[in-house]
């Protein structure tokens, strides 16, 4: 949830550029020669659209913050689910660095018989 | 439709402050951007000579476009402000995300201890199958008094339950530790309860 509304506020970003782009489009046209009037037609609807869009998502944005904000400052945490976690996975290092000792204590035994056998 | 909140002071003024900015950097574009179009129409001569006039129009375009830039970048200034807020003070969504991070966490970790779980119960199988073997070859060191596990779970004397013999060996070795006064005679695996030492 928290994600969309932030991507929301990334498309309104764009949309802003979105509105200056057609602006400086509209001017540039209007100083050649000869205009092309369907271009500037597109360029206007585009750039009043945008504009729209910013200011209405923006105002949701506002009224959703006004209804949604406490002033107090938010006191959840995953600390104690990020520690019992931490725990598990030492545990199955611990238990894995215990098994790596045993192999090689093996291994080592096996060398010593190999080595005594051709005597 | 929820009620407005009762929110503290600075709280209520920064998003009515927000409201003002969004508001005035929209008129502001409209606006400016309206007598740009407005200042590039070709009007009759006025008493003005041209070139001061072209010279005029020239200069109101260039502060117009400047402020209509100037309200983009406010505006962008207001998402970013927005965003921040939003991330502080979006308690509904907090909630969401650190239920979620609680929930992975969670599962990862049950998830590790299944797995240790079964490691510890398929070594307890071989453990005992190689403490029947060492305890019955030629090189133990354990003393003729001394009950390895495994001969310990066949003789059902030994137990204080004569029918449990199904229990795993990690199990008989906890009830064994357990109960060390059940069989004062018998030292289990070698390690003596005893003051005698092989």
């Amino acid at each position: 949830m928290a994600n969309e509304r932030l991507r929301a506020l990334e498309e309104v970003e764009k949309e802003i550029a979105m509105t200056l782009q057609c602006a400086g489009n509209i001017v540039l046209e209007l100083s050649k020669d000869k205009h092309n009037a369907s271009f500037l037609d597109r360029q206007l609807l585009q750039f009043q659209t945008s504009v729209n869009r910013v200011e209405s998502e923006l105002s949701g944005q506002i009224r959703y913050l006004t209804q949604v904000a406490t002033g107090q400052p938010h006191e959840g945490s995953t600390y104690s689910a990020r520690k019992d976690c931490q725990m598990a996975l030492n545990r199955a290092e611990y238990a894995k660095v215990k098994l790596g000792e045993l192999g090689r204590t093996c291994e080592v035994m096996l060398e010593q018989q190999q080595q005594q056998q051709p005597l | 439709m929820a009620s407005q909140r009762v929110l503290p002071q600075s709280k209520e003024t920064l998003l009515q402050n927000y409201n003002k900015r969004l508001k005035d950097d929209i008129k502001s574009i409209l606006d400016n951007f309206t007598e740009i179009i407005k200042t590039a129409k070709i009007e009759e001569e006025t008493q003005v000579s041209r070139p001061t006039q072209a010279e005029q129009d020239h200069y109101e375009m260039h502060v117009r476009a400047a402020n209509i830039v100037r309200a983009g970048e406010s505006l962008m200034k207001l998402v970013s402000d927005l965003k921040q807020f939003l991330i502080l003070n979006d308690f509904p969504s907090v909630n969401d995300a650190i239920s979620l991070q609680n929930q992975q966490l969670r599962s990862l970790q049950d998830e590790c201890d299944k797995k240790l779980t079964a490691l510890r119960d398929e070594i307890a199988i071989d453990l005992y199958e190689l403490e029947e073997e060492y305890y019955s070859s030629s090189y133990s060191l354990w003393d003729t008094s001394d009950v390895p596990l495994c001969e310990a779970f066949r003789r059902p004397d030994t137990w204080t339950s004569p029918d449990s013999s199904c229990s795993s060996p990690s199990e008989e070795r906890e009830e064994v530790d357990g109960a060390p006064d059940s069989n004062p005679q018998h030292q289990l695996n070698g390690h003596s309860t005893a003051s005698e030492k092989p």
